[in-house]
């Protein structure tokens, strides 16, 4: 095939595929849940980040990993290291204790960006510009309601270009 | 009818800013973009009268001061200072709370308020948490402590700073004038916080050993920072003090300072303005604008007028008005929008005696009263509702009646004992 062929080729199929067709099913948390609920479903599922919805199940924050563990480390730590550096190795692994049962919610920034969303007929490029243009390793995929219908990881993202649109 | 007008913009502006029902940096933009286009203050006093315009040399005392304070936060001090003397109270609740209110009053003289706030307030936390007792005592005698240390100094509190600027006080007569009564204040304070938190006061010895177990030398990573910092803040305090034989403007002071700071920590300039708390300067700015239109149109005059009139040569009774006025109406609004309108009042009433020192006892029982008004309630000065927030997302919630309980107290005690000293001195 000619490389015009090839580019094409790759064209149509990159065309082809939209947000929808490498969605996945990811377990999603609410602002009314405690952070270290937060945390688990992060942990043991694997997730580059976090999708809180709303009560209407239509995402309200998408979180990547380090927005998750901003939750996680008191506010007071973050902003001054100094204060990070005089506690003792003995406390220091017990950070997550002083979040108590303190909710998403609870500790979730004032200013909260636009929650990084694409529709469901969304191509590739939007869903990899998005995720660049927000710094998240995830993305929530919507239907036209605005509702949850799925999620992309960076590593599903990656995986399906190099899949479909790769050299043979 | 254009003082109708601007009058009207401004309780309006002054509605929203004081219940929070909007952003008040945007509250005081649109405000003072009305004045503006209104006409009720010519655009271009706006930018350039001192009087009647935006006050630059409070915008860049106070960005000096934040350029400087942005430096010195990195050096890890304040947790220094506030571990070693938890260590050295060893889990006795009174102790404890005595030594961080006596490193929050000293350092709120030269850092503001909600500065000193954010250093001290954390800190409390953990150790409060070490020891497993309720942090909002602590919190809270802090943030009294902190506003009684601030009203000290030029620098110290920000209605300080307008005021200053405005009278043409300088660093000096601030100490002078001042420092001895809030010393005094103080002092009361601390020996009344044994009985006001009597109840709060928990000792559980068997957590000590925690509090022993944090590494306060942890904190200072780059001694040589920390020590070239204090030599460079020493300096802009001297030079704040040397005002009569400089004649530098304390703004100009605090600009050098800040650049020389710059310097020789070599800190970066990217992260250090970022620490600029620009929506404060902001909200400054628009400030100024909103209480030129209200200087423009006579609505300023004829509050002044009036007020000259009520009190004729009777200047302790305006002194006492002043004083007790600006608490009652501190411990309500935020005290900085309260005394940026006030101070062209009080200039008017000011410039009709002929007495320059006693036009200047009004003004120290003017700041007396904002000063020690912003301990009124939750909402009262910036440094209130910065801790607040600050005790909230740390799960050791103080509520507005929580803390106003005894806000209230101890602004009756030290307006009280302000109106005394005000009394013996002046009259």
């Amino acid at each position: 095939m000619s490389t015009a062929g090839q580019l094409a080729g790759r064209t149509e199929r990159a065309d082809a595929m939209q947000a929808r067709d490498i969605a996945i099913n990811v377990p999603t948390v609410t602002v009314d849940d405690p952070i270290t609920k937060a945390v688990r479903v992060m942990a043991v599922n694997r997730l580059p980040g976090l999708i809180v919805v709303d009560d209407r199940a239509r995402p309200w924050t998408v979180l990547p990993g380090t927005q998750v563990l901003r939750l996680a480390v008191p506010q007071s730590y973050q902003e001054d290291p100094a204060l990070a550096r005089v506690v003792d190795e003995g406390h220091a692994d017990l950070f997550w204790m002083e979040l108590a049962d303190r909710t998403v919610g609870d500790v979730a920034p004032n200013h909260r960006a636009k929650p990084a969303t694409v529709r469901a007929d969304a191509t590739l490029l939007e869903v990899a510009a998005l995720m660049a243009r927000q710094h998240s390793p995830l993305v929530a995929v919507i239907d036209d309601d605005g509702a949850l219908v799925g999620a992309i990881t960076l590593d599903r993202l990656i995986t399906s270009l190099a899949v479909y649109t790769g050299e043979d | 009818m254009s003082a109708v007008l601007a009058l009207a913009i401004f309780l309006v502006a002054f509605f929203f800013i004081a219940t929070e029902k909007a952003n008040k940096v945007k509250v005081v933009l649109v405000a003072a973009g009305l004045m503006a286009v209104f006409g009720l203050v010519p655009g271009s006093e706006v930018f350039f009268s001192e009087h009647s315009g935006i006050d630059w040399n409070v915008i860049f005392l106070l960005f000096g001061m934040m350029i400087i304070v942005g430096i010195v936060k990195q050096t890890g001090v304040f947790d220094y200072l506030a571990i070693w003397a938890a260590k050295k109270a060893r889990g006795r609740p009174y102790r404890l709370m005595v030594m961080l209110m006596v490193i929050t009053a000293i350092a709120s003289p030269f850092l503001d308020n909600v500065t000193t706030i954010m250093l001290v307030a954390p800190v409390t936390i953990v150790v409060c948490n070490r020891l497993r007792i309720a942090a909002q005592p602590y919190l809270i005698a802090e943030v009294l402590a902190s506003n009684i240390g601030g009203a000290a100094t030029l620098i110290g509190d920000p209605p300080n700073i307008i005021i200053g600027s405005r009278a043409g006080l300088t660093f000096t007569d601030f100490l002078v004038h001042m420092a001895p009564i809030v010393a005094v204040v103080f002092v009361v304070f601390v020996l009344l916080t044994k009985v006001l938190f009597r109840k709060s006061f928990q000792y559980n010895a068997e957590h000590v050993e925690a509090v022993m177990a944090l590494q306060e030398k942890r904190a200072i990573t780059d001694p040589a920072m920390l020590r070239r910092c204090l030599i460079v803040f020493t300096g802009v305090v001297i030079g704040f003090g040397l005002h009569a034989v400089l004649h530098l403007d304390p703004a100009i002071v605090a600009l050098v300072g800040a650049g020389v700071m710059l310097l020789v920590t070599r800190a970066d300039v990217n992260d250090v303005l970022a620490e600029v708390e620009w929506p404060t300067l902001t909200f400054f700015m628009g400030l100024f604008v909103m209480v030129a239109g209200l200087v423009h149109t006579g609505v300023i005059e004829t509050v002044g007028t009036w007020a000259v009139s009520a009190f004729g040569d009777n200047y302790f009774a305006a002194a006492t008005a002043l004083l007790f006025g600006s608490s009652v109406l501190g411990a309500f609004f935020d005290n900085i929008p309260y005394v940026a309108t006030m101070t062209p009042v009080v200039e008017g009433m000011v410039a009709e005696i002929p007495d320059a020192a006693t036009g200047q006892s009004l003004w120290w029982a003017f700041a007396l009263g904002a000063d020690f008004g912003g301990n009124g309630t939750a909402v009262a000065a910036s440094a209130n509702v910065v801790a607040l927030g600050i005790a909230a997302r740390a799960g050791h919630r103080i509520s507005f009646w929580q803390f106003t309980r005894y806000g209230i107290v101890v602004t009756l005690i030290s307006t009280v004992m302000a109106w005394v000293y005000v009394w013996l001195r002046y009259f």
